[in-house]
């Protein structure tokens, strides 16, 4: 190997290190602003908390439960089972333990969808503009409009409610809000030189919307997508409460599932708090985090936001 | 004129949006959720007679044409949706045309969706404009995490807290909502009987919905607040209040009437929950009923309604935008 080969060698080695580097800076600061975000640090904590509680379910309170680990039902808190006993004598605490998993699941997969789904509509129309943003803008109006509960429960019913129905249901009344504030930025960031620039020395189309468009709306979209999760978590727990969760002697129930269960087996009249509180309180504090941690966000990509 | 011609424009736009919700329910109903004579007929005969022939079924099919091509059906069904005719309940009450079922309905979830909005939106402005005026500081603090904690509950599991505490433990209110019971009530024990009734279901809607008007109002005060024309207000000496009162609170208060607008479609999920636990024999509890026993006319009928009466109440936020808004109404 001669010199020059060498220093091309290192040269490059320096090159792709330098951008790592310039990357890794890029993180390890957005991250020390997101935790001096003090909303945002709260969200990733209690997302982080939940998560761990819920797929580590197994380690926490041993397997889910099958029918042959039925007691008596609707027993109080005791020390064997600190939260009682549901309607079909299964453990409260163990159930609610494990629901995370699919309230969590099914946050996240909509919210990927309806990501995809939002933000393809809100940067052809915005990028595109003319007739095309005309007719998706309207699209999206329109959607925006429908009330969501009705429109996520006529989806589930004539889909048939099963995992994947309810996460395209959720996922179809949450793409407009996102599609919205894409557009939006997209038709700012459209406006900006270095796109004029790149226009004027002949970059297609396509090639723009990948290289300049998306990578500039992106922080956005992850903003949007954590909100998005809060959403799905929320509309999940309404569409079991409805009875149209994910059901079967099989399938673990969401905490959604737990309160509409203690519902019709009537816990309220009863007083079984422990029934239906817990899991109440589980969705509330995950949708918040989410929130909290998407609010967080929203101010550390728009400092226009933080400034006020 | 140019006021007149902007109401024309919207009228305009609601028709079409309506236009497109009988569209997007005709779709949702009659091709997406399978075969119609099998989704929106009864099963078996609903009244049978003696040659074994199913009147009801025989009269359906004929009148919604669905032995027909998809292109006939709808336009039949657009045809009987814009004449009146919503449908005929398949299930719930087998026979009877969906619009009967709705109609005494309609007026229990307008009141009570009105008197929560009223409730909502007087509160949030009252709690929007101290946490904006003391933007950072405690109380805007403790203000802002509590309504958001409050926006982030399910309205069914605030119900269910709220009957269990104040019902159930401690008997103060109500724990069921007997609507037969009006027919033997006297007016004024009965509107008495009603608002009591009212208490906790609005309470509901308070706590999980005031933030949506809070927050609004409290962004927009923090937008308005740095102006030129609040330093002069200030500098020419009018007290906080006044400041507030005459200068901030006027300006700040046109994106309430936007975010009113995006509230409706979420009040009437929100009716939709908390009609069901406080059996409150509305729209919402009528859609769980629907639900549960498959009536699909019904449940069609019931979201056709509610989205439109959305369409029609943002159409209507958004005039009074215009009118509120002096920008606008000269422009």
């Amino acid at each position: 190997m001669n010199v020059a080969e060498t220093t091309i060698v290192g040269k490059r080695y320096s090159l792709l290190r330098e951008r790592l580097s310039h990357d890794i800076e890029r993180f390890r600061k957005f991250t020390a602003v997101l935790i001096k975000n003090r909303l945002a640090f709260a969200g990733i904590v209690i997302i982080a908390l939940f998560t761990v509680m819920s797929f580590g379910a197994p380690l926490l309170v041993g397997p889910y439960p099958s029918q042959l680990q039925r007691t008596t039902d609707n027993l109080p808190p005791s020390s064997a089972h600190w939260l009682g006993t549901d309607w079909e004598g299964f453990d409260i605490l163990t159930l609610l333990v494990y629901g995370g998993q699919i309230s969590l699941i099914i946050g996240f997969s909509a919210s990927i969808v309806a990501m995809v789904l939002g933000t393809l509509v809100g940067v052809v129309g915005g990028f595109y503009g003319g007739i095309t943003d005309l007719i998706l803008a309207r699209m999206t109006d329109f959607f925006l409009v429908i009330p969501w509960l009705p429109f996520v429960l006529v989806l589930v019913i004539i889909l048939t409610p099963s995992l994947a129905t309810i996460i395209l249901a959720i996922a179809i009344v949450s793409w407009p809000s996102t599609a919205r504030v894409i557009r939006s930025q997209v038709l700012t960031v459209k406006e900006r030189q270095f796109i004029e620039r790149s226009r004027a020395i002949g970059a297609r189309p396509s090639f723009i919307v990948r290289k300049h468009i998306i990578p500039n709306v992106m922080p956005l979209v992850w903003a949007e997508a954590v909100l998005t999760v809060s959403n799905s978590v929320f509309t999940e727990a309404f569409l079991s409460f409805f009875g149209l969760g994910a059901s079967g002697p099989d399938v673990i129930r969401s905490w959604g599932v737990l309160v509409n269960e203690s519902y019709i087996h009537l816990a309220l009249v009863q007083g079984h708090w422990w029934y239906f509180g817990p899991p109440g309180l589980f969705i509330t504090v995950v949708v918040l985090g989410f929130a909290m941690l998407g609010y967080g966000l929203e101010e550390v990509m728009n400092p226009a936001l933080k400034r006020r | 004129m140019n006021f007149r011609r902007y109401l024309l424009r919207k009228a305009v736009y609601v028709i079409i949006t309506i236009f497109f919700i009988a569209s997007l329910n005709f779709l949702l109903f009659q091709v997406i959720a399978g075969d119609p004579t099998y989704v929106l007929l009864p099963r078996g005969c609903g009244t049978s007679n003696v040659t074994g022939e199913c009147p009801l079924r025989a009269q359906l099919i004929h009148e919604w044409a669905l032995d027909q091509p998809l292109i006939v059906r709808f336009v039949t069904y657009l045809r009987n949706v814009f004449s009146g005719n919503l449908g005929t309940s398949i299930t719930y009450q087998t026979g009877v045309p969906v619009a009967t079922i709705i109609a005494p309905r309609l007026s229990t979830t307008l009141i009570l969706v009105g008197v929560a909005t009223a409730a909502t939106m007087w509160l949030g402005i009252i709690l929007g404009r101290i946490s904006g005026w003391r933007r950072g500081r405690p109380a805007d603090v403790i203000i802002t995490l509590s309504t958001l904690f409050g926006y982030s509950m399910p309205s069914f599991w605030v119900s269910l807290l709220l009957i269990f505490s104040l019902s159930v433990s401690v008997r103060i209110f109500p724990v069921y909502w007997d609507f037969g019971a009006y027919a033997r009530m006297d007016l004024l024990s009965a509107v008495l009987d009603y608002i009591w009734h009212l208490i906790l279901p609005v309470a509901t809607f308070i706590i999980t919905n005031v933030a949506w008007f809070s927050l609004t109002l409290r962004n927009s005060l923090t937008d308005v607040l740095p102006e030129d024309y609040m330093i002069t207000a200030r500098a020419k000496g009018l007290s906080q209040g006044q400041q507030l009162r005459w200068h901030a609170l006027p300006n700040a208060r046109l994106p309430l009437v936007t975010a009113s607008a995006l509230y409706f479609g979420w009040v009437v999920s929100g009716a939709i929950v908390i009609e069901i636990v406080f059996t409150i024999q509305g729209l919402g509890q009528l859609t769980w009923e629907a639900t549960t026993s498959f009536d699909f006319p019904l449940l069609s009928a019931i979201f056709l309604i509610a989205t439109i009466g959305v369409v029609v109440a943002n159409a209507v936020a958004d005039v009074l935008y215009m009118f509120l808004d002096p920008r606008v109404r000269e422009a």
